[in-house]
């Protein structure tokens, strides 16, 4: 029952013997034949009604519309399930995110605090008076930066006199 | 079998095949017996067979536009009722909690539409035994080996016409008729397949 069809073609026999059977089996096949033809010609034997076609017709239009439902319904339910994939998601998303930026806005105004703290350490430690002891490198700081190369013998005269003292 | 006669029609000239398709009340009312007698036949269901007739020719009506008459219109219609059953068993297998082969009430006995011929009473028995065991035994067919089955010794068909109207290779037809006959014998013969 499961043979392939093409596993007969070499070894079919010619085709009287496939088209016209002989014997007892041709005259079942001749009753069988008669029986479906005089079922059928019982079923048929009225004229078809005006708008015979019209049944065929409404099967034909509410089959569309199950299928055109059958698919809204199936889109819809495809969009509800990625909306409820997607919630959770977008759901636990945004407080992840809302920490994040938080998170980098207080590490942004920690640094600027630093900062200015520094700045001002800075300025204090700078705008400090020079002990006495050290005066005299403080003016010899000034000179550096404020000279040249012709202040050069006044310079030589202030070493002369520290050396002294 | 040699005195099988063809009921099949004159064969038409592609260009009366379609004007013939232009008066459609004429092609329902000569094609109709024929395709609802196949679909019975395929379907053992008069009232899907009913329906399906109907969708036939709404089918044919719609598509009327397009019959080229490279077929006899015969053929056509019958390719048409042969896509209808695929569509229909492969729907009816798709919905199996429905179960509508075993629900159906309308389960054809060809047995009891046997002809009263001169024969003896016990002989017409005898005879509507042997019916319904083949009949039962082409309805356990596969679905290809039954359409041909049907197409040539229901509808006595040619080979050509029936590869013509299946969409088979000749050979194919013979293959799948010979294998269907084998099988429909030896189960009507009471033979099995370990005797063969």
């Amino acid at each position: 029952m499961n043979t392939h069809p093409n596993q007969f073609r070499d070894t079919l026999p010619p085709d009287e013997v496939i088209l016209e059977p002989s014997g007892q089996f041709a005259a079942d096949l001749d009753n069988l034949r008669s029986a479906v033809h005089r079922a059928a010609e019982r079923q048929t034997a009225q004229p078809v009604s005006f708008g015979w076609l019209n049944d065929a017709k409404r099967r034909h239009n509410s089959a569309q519309r199950r299928s055109l439902l059958a698919w809204s319904l199936v889109t819809t339910c495809a969009a509800l399930l990625c909306i409820g994939a997607a919630l959770p998601f977008v759901h636990h998303g945004q407080p992840v995110v809302e920490q994040v930026v938080a998170r980098n806005v207080e590490s942004a105004t920690a640094s600027s605090t630093d900062d200015t703290a520094l700045l001002e350490q800075v300025d204090t430690a700078v705008s400090e008076s020079v002990p006495p002891s050290l005066a005299p490198l403080a003016t010899l700081d000034d000179w550096s930066s404020t000279t040249s190369t012709n202040t050069e013998p006044t310079l030589n005269a202030l070493e002369k006199k520290n050396v002294a003292q | 079998m040699g005195h099988m006669v063809s009921t099949e029609l004159p064969p038409l000239a592609r260009a009366q095949s379609v004007l013939e398709l232009a008066d459609f009340d004429e092609v329902v009312r000569l094609y109709r017996p024929r395709i609802f007698r196949f679909l019975m036949a395929s379907l053992s269901d008069r009232d899907v067979a009913e329906s399906l007739t109907q969708d036939c020719f709404l089918k044919a009506y719609n598509a009327r536009h397009q019959f080229r008459g490279e077929s006899s219109l015969s053929t056509w219609l019958t390719r048409i009722a042969l896509n209808l059953v695929r569509d229909h068993l492969r729907s009816r297998r798709m919905r199996f909690w429905q179960r509508t082969r075993d629900t159906a009430l309308d389960i054809v006995d060809v047995g009891e539409w046997i002809p009263d011929g001169a024969s003896s009473p016990e002989q017409v028995c005898l005879q509507q035994e042997r019916v319904r065991e083949i009949w039962k035994s082409v309805e356990q067919l596969s679905r290809q080996q039954r359409t041909v089955f049907l197409l040539r010794f229901v509808e006595e068909m040619e080979l050509a016409e029936i590869a013509e109207t299946t969409g088979m290779n000749t050979s194919t037809v013979k293959s799948h008729l010979y294998r269907a006959l084998r099988i429909v014998r030896d189960r009507a013969t009471g033979k099995s397949e370990g005797e063969k």
